[in-house]
């Protein structure tokens, strides 16, 4: 991939979030290009969540400036992210139990009649346009969302994600807990997304999942960036080394290679 | 939606399986099961007092003032529901109809004549009054939820904190002493015989009700259709309409069997119609239920107490929806004091004790659950029904009030355990 | 996340420590005694007698309004000092207070037991220091207390002789007050029982419709009252039975039981209540409400203040006399101005002034209006003027 002299589609330089004595994310840049996926992997606690979370409006950071295609934005609750098209799958999903698919996929959205009223009509025909495109099963439109499958719940949350015309997506651990037909699913969305120009941050721990769908991979440790290297130019191993010590490959001395090999 | 039941739900339903059977039927009618099993155990409580006293307890004058004792409460009770919705409590509802109530009282005996200008004569001294009422019910409401929704205090300690100092606050208004002699239109408030609709009224407003059950089955057909979402069968919506309009005439005739004492009619048979507290419970019931099912408030509402976390992400000003809730609850305290104070002619300091274990009774017993989220507000309605009848239905029946409290206790439990066990069968 | 917490407990706190008070009202003046310095040990009871009172719950208006005022001017008019504290309900409190009272100089004390068992700890200690005790208006069961109280039993009486006079047969209806109230339960039926209501229900000319027991009223509550007697109006009409004469036992119930008589339109048959609350006095005026037994706390208060007076100069003669004319001859009590003897239901025998209730019926209001009870402006409201009583002419 050529080093792009055109604006990114999304930049977070510099960014800083510290909360409760811990210094969750240090320093982060990192960017996305339209139709580009960019796999964001790390340990446990590395930052990879928060610093999505800045992102999606859930969690503000402390320091740093975002900018969407070039220019800066404020992004300080979830309706400025959703106003600048950033939506995002949250790994527990952020699906209100008791309200059934229509309600979620509106939730803080609902369309209205003229007098201000719900038109649940229209939003459940909505649903039914979006999820049959998903999941052309699903039929259960007027059933709380907590008697639905994983896998149902999963392609709420996604099409909640998708309906709103993104041009940025996040996706903090889509599989997690799917089944391999989900799965399936999920990847073939993701590619579909990635063909429609939607640039997409996808946190896994799932290697083969990242370099299946990533076009970079940014790894992150105690809140800092390692390195984001294209996909092309490293393999699973090196990734990994970088997940667990934290040093780019060519900085890993011998011992530290040797325990890795040990672990591993 | 499925959040709140709803007899005559707008949004679409996979068609259940056509079964022969009687569940299959019922399911194709898409009736609120709780509900209607609510609606049973109401009429069989009421059978079963009327058996024990020979006929005697199911009689228009006696089920009026069942309904004007459950009124206040029942009202109140609306509110309640989304409170306990959305994880929160409260406890302060009690002592703040004690605080409106003798706000009214002193207003239209005190401060109306002799500080405003305002004597008896005044037109719509009445109104004045209740709106008055309810801007202080609003205000204090609004305060509670404010320290609950943007300090941060737990509502279980704010209200109980609402709980005892309103309380206090209310002798010292009055000096420890009890003010009586509200304005004659007020007292209307309280129902009775003059505080009623009158027949004539009471059939309109039947037919209107009938009127507007059907336009409501008709609508819900022609918005399927038009999103071309499965129908309910033909028969289950005459069927639904017929026993609609059938309950609500039904209603409206019961009500005009009542009639004026031989005392003050002169003799003649002169129907009192719908007292005007069951107007005023009415009314506030279709617009909570609106409120709860066709508003994003009542959306918010429930979503965050299924799952604060979703609604904040999902852009939801939270603190605002709990806040407002609160606002509520003081505009409802507000009109069940009008009602609790019309009906003594008189504030005594404690109107209003203990209301607020009325009325999480009412609601709990109508399918709200304390985990949050799930919640009926025809329900806590039918709730607070079921628990006056049966404490009326004692009365009736010679049960001094000890033994009210134990059986009154014992229905709550059942309840909600019953409540509990279905629930965990079903998931 | 620390501001929370910080709010949660400010927020406790404030509940918490909300509950002590002081009435405010122990005057500290000095004592200005015909004749000098304050000696330590009073002579003639006069300067340095320094008369506490430990009140249980002066929330409640009569206190405020009657009682204190009364015994404050008595002691002070003997030269006296008055001191006094509000235990708010809490058993707890009043020992705490009685202590303070005591370590404040209190030569008598004056005490309304919240709990008559809770409170022994206190009084034992008030005797052990010296200080004879009165047991103001609530009994406590010790042999060395004086005992100045309305005896609830008289006034049950009056409520019964007023009514059982005006409606000597038909159909009555009974309704109490808390069902864990000794008075409720025991006192004033048995006051209702020595005015003729247990004979004449044996010999069949009162029925009692609602049972041989009456219906309770859960904490005196008047709404409670109201849903109650509405029930029973629906049962009787339903019967075709007639209510002729209700027998409540106070105000507050005798409230409910008007307002259930109003919303139902059946008008007022004769009705009982006791403590000549405002707004009852203003429902006799109205012929809503028959009698009302009119505890003149004024007397009572000063029947105290004397006694008090009497004990700082003698601390060891309980069975004192109170000086003529101090209290009004209709409310005296019946066996004179001496203390008597009178057994209480524990078996104990304590020296009483045991004080006669007022019944007020629409004929006899004035006499409210004179003891301070209630303004003229206030009996009368909404008193039609052709029916209006003699005090609202």
């Amino acid at each position: 991939m050529t080093v792009a002299q055109r604006t990114p589609l999304v930049e977070m330089k510099d960014i800083n979030v510290a909360f409760g004595g811990v210094h969750a994310v240090r320093d982060v840049t990192i960017d996305l290009d339209a139709g580009e996926v960019i796999g964001l992997v790390g340990g446990n606690g590395a930052g990879k969540s928060t610093l999505m979370r800045v992102l999606s409006g859930a969690h503000p950071a402390d320091s740093g400036v975002i900018s969407i295609e070039g220019k800066p934005v404020t992004i300080s609750n979830p309706r400025d992210a959703k106003a600048y098209n950033i939506e995002t799958i949250y790994q527990t999903l952020a699906l209100a139990d008791n309200v059934d698919a229509p309600a979620n996929l509106f939730l803080g959205r609902e369309i209205t009649t003229r007098l201000g009223n719900l038109d649940d009509s229209s939003m459940e025909a909505e649903t039914r346009k979006v999820m049959g495109r998903l999941n052309p099963n699903f039929t259960r439109f007027a059933m709380p969302v907590k008697s639905l499958s994983g896998g149902q719940r999963q392609a709420v949350a996604i099409a909640r994600a998708v309906h709103f015309n993104a041009r940025i997506m996040i996706m903090d651990e889509p599989t997690a807990a799917l089944g391999p037909a989900e799965t399936g699913q999920v990847r073939n969305l993701v590619r579909q997304l990635k063909e429609d120009g939607i640039g997409i941050f996808l946190i896994s721990h799932d290697i083969h999942d990242v370099f299946d769908l990533s076009d970079r991979i940014s790894v992150m440790y105690h809140g800092r960036i390692v390195d984001t290297v294209n996909k092309a130019d490293t393999d699973p191993d090196a990734v990994l080394g970088m997940i667990i010590l934290g040093k780019k490959p060519d900085e890993v001395t011998q011992k530290e290679l040797a325990e890795l090999e040990l672990r591993a | 939606m499925t959040n709140v039941a709803d007899a005559a739900p707008v949004s679409g339903q996979t068609q259940p399986p056509a079964r022969r059977s009687i569940g299959g039927l019922i399911a194709q009618t898409e009736i609120d099961l709780r509900l209607f099993g609510m609606l049973l155990a109401l009429g069989l409580i009421l059978l079963t007092f009327n058996i024990l006293s020979g006929g005697k307890f199911f009689q228009p004058t006696n089920m009026v003032t069942l309904a004007v004792q459950a009124s206040g409460i029942a009202i109140i009770a609306t509110g309640m529901v989304l409170v306990i919705v959305s994880r929160n409590i409260d406890l302060s509802v009690g002592s703040l109809v004690g605080l409106i109530a003798m706000t009214y009282a002193l207003l239209m005996t005190d401060v109306m004549p002799r500080i405003l200008g305002m004597g008896p004569d005044f037109p719509f001294r009445w109104l004045i009054a209740l709106g008055l009422g309810i801007l202080l019910g609003a205000g204090v409401g609004a305060l509670q939820g404010y320290i609950i929704a943007y300090v941060g205090v737990p509502s279980f300690i704010v209200t109980l904190g609402g709980l005892l100092s309103i309380r206090g606050a209310i002798w010292y208004m009055s000096n420890g002493a009890a003010v009586s002699g509200l304005d004659p239109i007020f007292q209307l408030i309280g129902g009775g015989a003059k505080g009623s609709v009158g027949g004539t009224l009471t059939w309109v407003l039947g037919v209107v009700g009938c009127i507007a059950i059907i336009a409501l089955l008709l609508n819900g057909r022609r918005q399927r259709r038009h999103f071309g979402f499965p129908l309910r069968p033909m028969w289950a919506e005459v069927l639904l309409g017929v026993i609609g309009c059938i309950a609500v005439l039904g209603l409206a005739a019961f009500a005009n069997a009542n009639l004026w004492p031989k005392g003050i009619s002169g003799g003649l048979d002169i129907p009192t119609g719908v007292p005007y507290p069951i107007v005023l419970l009415i009314g506030v019931t279709l617009v909570m239920t609106w409120l709860a099912t066709r508003r994003r408030f009542g959306r918010y509402v429930y979503a965050y107490g299924g799952n604060p976390d979703a609604a904040d992400l999902a852009g939801i000003n939270t603190r605002r929806t709990v806040l407002k809730i609160y606002v509520v609850m003081g505009i409802l305290c507000a009109l069940a004091a009008a009602i609790a104070v019309a009906r003594l002619n008189t504030a005594t300091l404690d109107v209003g004790q203990s209301y607020e274990l009325y009325v999480i009774a009412a609601a709990v017993v109508g399918g709200t659950s304390f985990a949050g989220g799930i919640g009926s507000i025809a329900g806590a309605v039918l709730g607070a029904f079921v628990m006056q009848s049966l404490a009326y239905g004692l009365s009736f029946m010679g049960v001094n009030s000890p033994g009210q409290n134990v059986v009154a206790g014992i229905v709550l439990i059942l309840a909600v355990g019953f409540d509990a066990y279905n629930r965990r069968r079903g998931s | 996340m620390l501001s929370r917490k910080v709010a949660t407990f400010v927020a406790s706190a404030a509940i918490v420590f909300g509950a002590c008070s002081s009435t405010g009202g122990g005057s500290a003046a000095p004592a200005s005694a015909a004749g000098g310095s304050a000696a330590a040990s009073g002579g003639a009871g006069g300067a340095g007698c320094t008369v506490a009172v430990s009140w249980n719950n002066f929330q409640q208006p009569r206190w405020a309004a009657h009682d204190k005022p009364n015994i404050q001017k008595t002691v002070e008019a003997g030269g006296g000092t008055y001191i006094d504290a509000d235990a708010n309900l809490v058993n707890e409190q009043q020992l705490s207070d009685i202590d303070t009272l005591i370590s404040k100089g209190a030569k008598v004390l004056i005490l309304l037991a919240q709990d008559n068992k809770a409170v022994l700890p206190g009084l034992k200690k008030a005797q052990d220091a010296g200080i004879p005790v009165i047991a103001y208006d609530r009994l406590i069961e010790d042999p060395n207390i004086l005992y100045i109280t309305f005896d609830n039993v008289l006034v049950g009486k009056a409520e019964a002789d007023a009514v059982i006079k005006k409606v000597p047969k038909g159909n009555y209806v009974l309704i109490k007050g808390d069902p864990g109230d000794p008075n409720a339960s025991t006192f004033l039926p048995s006051g209702w029982d020595q005015a003729g209501l247990k004979d004449k229900v044996a010999s069949g000319d009162i029925k009692l419709l609602n049972g041989p027991d009456g219906t309770f009223t859960d904490a005196w509550k008047t709404e409670k009252a109201q849903s109650n007697m509405e029930a029973i109006i629906d049962k009787a009409v339903s019967d075709g039975t007639k209510i002729d004469a209700i027998l409540a036992e106070n105000d507050s119930t005798a409230l409910g039981v008007v307002g259930a008589l109003t919303s139902k339109s059946y008008g007022y048959p004769p009705l009982s209540g006791q403590d000549g609350d405002p707004a009852n006095l203003n429902n006799v005026a109205q012929g809503k409400q028959y009698v009302d037994v009119f505890k003149n706390a004024n007397e009572l208060g000063k029947a105290a203040g004397a006694a008090a007076l009497k004990l700082c100069a003698d601390p060891k003669t309980l069975g004192l006399t109170l000086p003529d004319g101090l209290v009004d001859a209709s409310v005296a009590p019946t066996a004179g101005l001496t203390a008597q003897d009178f057994k209480t239901p524990g078996g104990t025998t304590v020296k009483s002034l045991i004080l006669q209730p007022t019944p007020l019926t629409a004929d006899t209001l004035q006499t409210a209006v004179d003891a301070g009870q209630i303004s003229k402006a206030d009996l009368c409201k909404g008193v039609d003027a052709a029916t209006a009583p003699a005090a609202c002419k």
